[in-house]
């Protein structure tokens, strides 16, 4: 069960991200937003019971990461966000040409960029260490889901997973603010008109993506 | 600026709390960091392009 190539829709739009995709992008940026609300607002110095909003919004973001290691594993393709070593150094290379040069090697792309490509497994690396993380802190507090159980880990192991949940809440927010940052970029924004309807123009795919790296159906 | 935070367990030993709280102005001021540098080499793109036109 893969997920077809994109196809052109009545011939002038190529599907990018289906309804599914968005919904989970969208749901993924409010929990996002919540989580980082909740965890750092009250640091600096905001006061409110922060506790239950946190551990519900995580819920939702594990529930949502789950949903969307299903899709990338059974439904999405896999080769639209694989980096090949390749693919890495010539990206690496044109780009060092072009900050040497100062001139656009006008590269064309696959569905994503390298650098949009490496963006998200960083993205997956710190949001699954946040989840994973957050799982083992929730047992510390009570839940519908079990009674406290400050014991469960030791002192010591405890200011681990601390640790590493707060690096992941820190580098979320170095990511979430380059992530908007690209988002509203002239030459990016129609990519981000298409989390929102899906779609891209065919005038769009055929100036920015090269068919051999991103086929569509016609 | 702390990296980590440390606390006292129940027998007074100096334990590990977490990260330090005093590092999340490093994580912002590195993503204004690089969206500043990107914008700088995105305008050299920009003009460079234009003035091969």
């Amino acid at each position: 069960m893969s997920e077809p190539a994109a196809r052109y829709d009545a011939g002038t739009r190529v599907v990018r991200h289906r309804l599914a995709d968005r919904l989970y992008h969208w749901l993924m940026a409010a929990a996002m937003l919540v989580l980082l609300g909740t965890g750092f607002l009250p640091i600096l110095g905001l006061r409110f019971a922060w506790v239950d909003a946190h551990w519900i919004a995580g819920v939702i973001l594990i529930a949502l990461v789950l949903f969307h290691i299903f899709r990338a594993l059974f439904v999405l393709r896999f080769a639209d966000m694989w980096v090949g070593w390749r693919e890495f150094w010539q990206s690496f290379a044109a780009t060092t040409r072009e900050v040497i040069s100062g001139r656009s090697a006008g590269r064309r792309l696959g569905k994503y960029s390298v650098g949009q490509k490496m963006f998200h497994h960083a993205v997956a690396v710190v949001v699954l260490t946040a989840c994973v993380t957050g799982v083992i802190m929730m047992v510390g507090v009570d839940s519908p889901f079990w009674e406290r159980n400050p014991l469960f880990i030791t002192e010591k192991t405890r200011g681990v997973v601390f640790l590493l949940h707060g690096l992941a809440g820190l580098c979320s927010i170095t990511m979430i603010m380059v992530h908007v940052y690209f988002a509203i970029r002239p030459e990016k924004r129609y990519m981000t008109s298409s989390m929102i309807g899906g779609w891209i123009s065919r005038s769009e795919y055929e100036s920015h993506h090269d068919p051999k790296l991103w086929s569509v159906e016609k | 600026m702390e990296i980590f935070r440390y606390k006292s367990d129940a027998w007074g030993q100096r334990v590990l709390e977490g990260v330090s709280w005093d590092l999340l102005w490093f994580f912002v001021g590195a993503a204004l960091l690089f969206i500043v540098l990107h914008a700088i080499y995105k305008r050299r793109l920009l003009k460079g392009s234009a003035e091969n036109e």
